[in-house]
């Protein structure tokens, strides 16, 4: 259970979030949509704590921990995963290895046993087929020549190897055709379960064909504006966010 | 070689010792340092011992080389010659170089090895603690079709200066692979001459410094005769207010046509008071030839850092993995993969 109360913060002076409410109960998947710049990605990074985002007033709690009082590598402990909007390449790390150090830091960090490189194999390779990720991908250093679809499979694949509490899915179909966009959308919901929450940012309304959210927001300008069923996104889709302007 | 010598050459050449100001370097020395005199060895290869410069029969293992190829004494140097179709040396060989509490101020070593034609060797120079300096000179000759793959790790704590002089006939190999880490001062010099035909050189390597440290690496390829190839990688890792320097030169002289020449210099400064001098040299006087040369200065990328940590791991565990994958490309160079592994656990040592 996720409870975001008058979240403000800013980059610099600049206020990006300007009093976001928003509670999402475990078990639900709820969409974000707004235009560009409303505040959206902002919105995951400060979740992620990610550095260079100030909350200047709000709290998050989740699962009854204050999450602004935890560092990024603590919140990731705690259950909270972002899959990024651009997935950052590292060459030199293989996925296989950079897998292997993310689960096992998260395991430790729940005082559960590392997993030898035995164990370890065997897990990724399960989740790797689940996910249509070739073992050949395992190999391969995170991200570098990844297209557009696999990086944001390998996202999937990390999120279903790590077993987060919170997902925070940023743009997850930008840049995906609609193939690729099913994949993605059947490794999410392959995810959901009563225990773990979801956040899909977004700004079309294409992706919640495959994922079926339970609650809709409106973000602009900073604020949420607007909530409903999933028939709001339907409504954004046909009448776009003109409506949505700085005053309302 | 001597302190001394090495000290008027860089008073005459000036310019090639610009960045290493030797003997101010050599003041600096810290007093005493930390022994690390585990020569614990696991594996069943030839392993050659030398305490203060002294070779050492008895905490040797000649395995299936026989002590004859290894001759001379510290006087006047040692000599591992091998002959013509050396087939007997498949294994590689292990110098160990260390010191003890009888070490002189200054431990001077003269190695000459000679690969006979279509010779191969592989050799391992693995310089442990030595409180003091350390100068070496190293002359390698490798006939025609010889290959010689020499590796070198120096983490000795004090001051290591060293001279290898590698002349390459038709259609031979040197490969050299250098990794510094934990050393005062370490000015390491390599001149390779490439005299015969299609003769080729790779010449890597990795400097890991960190609080004072400094470590130069001077390299030189000759390319003397036509169709001859040169590659050379080298990678850099500083911290605290270490100094790193690469100087590396290339010559094609004017006969050597189709020379195909690669340098690389990559650093990564981890403080705002490391600092890396970093110059590449070419001098070409063949008009037919394909050289290129790179050099790169950056830090740790912030968003790398982030995409990790936000998958679990601390900030230091992020740091290591991103410092490890930095130098991992210049691990594929490295063609045994026993070594590999020798020189990836020193690189995860340091970086922890």
């Amino acid at each position: 259970m996720l409870e975001i109360k008058n979240l403000h913060a800013a980059i610099g002076n600049k206020e990006i979030l300007k009093g976001i409410d928003l509670t999402i109960p475990s078990g639900e998947v709820h969409a974000i949509m707004g235009p560009n710049g409303s505040g959206k990605s902002t919105l995951s990074y400060v979740l992620a704590g990610r550095a260079g985002y100030d909350v200047t007033q709000g709290s998050v709690i989740f699962n009854g921990k204050d999450l602004l009082a935890l560092n990024t590598e603590e919140r990731a402990a705690t259950g909270v995963f972002l899959a990024m909007q651009y997935p950052v390449e590292i060459p030199g790390v293989t996925n296989m290895m950079f897998l292997k150090s993310a689960l096992n830091a998260i395991r430790k960090s729940r005082g559960e046993s590392e997993l030898d490189a035995m164990q370890m194999l065997k897990v990724l390779r399960g989740k790797a087929k689940e996910i249509g990720l070739s073992e050949e991908m395992l190999k391969r250093a995170v991200n570098v020549g990844f297209s557009g679809g696999e990086k944001k499979r390998n996202e999937i694949l990390q999120m279903a190897v790590l077993e987060p509490l919170l997902c925070l899915l940023d743009e997850t179909d930008s840049g995906l055709d609609i193939d690729a966009l099913k994949i993605v959308a059947d490794g999410v919901n392959a995810l959901r379960s009563p225990a773990r929450s979801m956040i899909v940012i977004t700004h079309y309304q294409r992706l919640l064909d495959y994922i079926k959210p339970d609650r809709v927001h409106v973000l602009a300008f900073g604020k949420i504006r607007k909530s409903g069923g999933a028939e709001l996104a339907h409504e954004l889709e046909a009448k776009g966010y003109a409506d949505f302007t700085e005053a309302a | 070689m001597s302190v001394a010598n090495f000290i008027n050459r860089s008073h005459q050449d000036k310019e090639g010792w610009k960045y290493t100001d030797l003997e101010a370097l050599l003041k600096t020395a810290p007093a005493s340092i930390a022994m690390n005199n585990n020569i614990a060895d696991t594996g069943d290869h030839p392993r050659f011992v030398f305490v203060n410069g002294v070779f050492q029969s008895k905490q040797s293992r000649f395995g299936a080389v026989p002590s004859c190829i290894l001759m001379g004494d510290l006087a006047t140097g040692y000599n591992l010659v091998l002959g013509e179709h050396t087939c007997l040396v498949t294994q590689p060989i292990e110098f160990v170089f260390t010191a003890d509490e009888n070490a002189p101020n200054e431990i001077n070593i003269k190695l000459t090895i000679e690969v006979g034609a279509n010779g191969r060797l592989t050799l391992l120079e693995n310089h442990l603690a030595s409180p003091t300096i350390t100068v070496l000179e190293t002359e390698i000759i490798l006939h025609a079709s010889a290959k010689f793959v020499h590796g070198k790790i120096i983490h000795s704590g004090g001051t290591h200066l060293a001279r290898s002089t590698a002349q390459v006939a038709r259609g031979g190999y040197y490969n050299n692979f250098t990794l510094i880490r934990g050393t005062h001062l370490t000015r390491n010099e390599i001149d390779v001459v490439l005299q015969g035909e299609e003769a080729q050189a790779a010449l890597n390597g990795t400097m890991l410094l960190r609080g004072t440290e400094h470590a130069d690496t001077t390299t030189r390829i000759t390319h003397a005769a036509p169709h001859c190839a040169s590659r050379q990688i080298y990678k850099t890792v500083l911290d605290g207010k270490s100094r790193g320097v690469f100087q590396g030169k290339i010559i094609v002289a004017k006969d050597a046509q189709k020379t195909d020449g690669y340098q690389l210099s990559r650093a990564l400064l981890l403080s705002d008071q490391a600092e890396m001098d970093a110059k590449p040299e070419l001098e070409i006087y063949a008009d037919d030839v394909k050289c290129s040369h790179g050099s790169t200065i950056g830090d740790l990328d912030e968003q790398a850092i982030f995409y990790l940590r936000s998958r679990g791991l601390n900030e230091a565990q992020a740091r290591a993995l991103l410092i490890e994958a930095f130098v991992a490309e210049m691990l594929e160079e490295i063609q045994i993969e026993a070594w590999r592994d020798i020189f990836r656990a020193e690189i995860e040592r340091w970086a922890q």
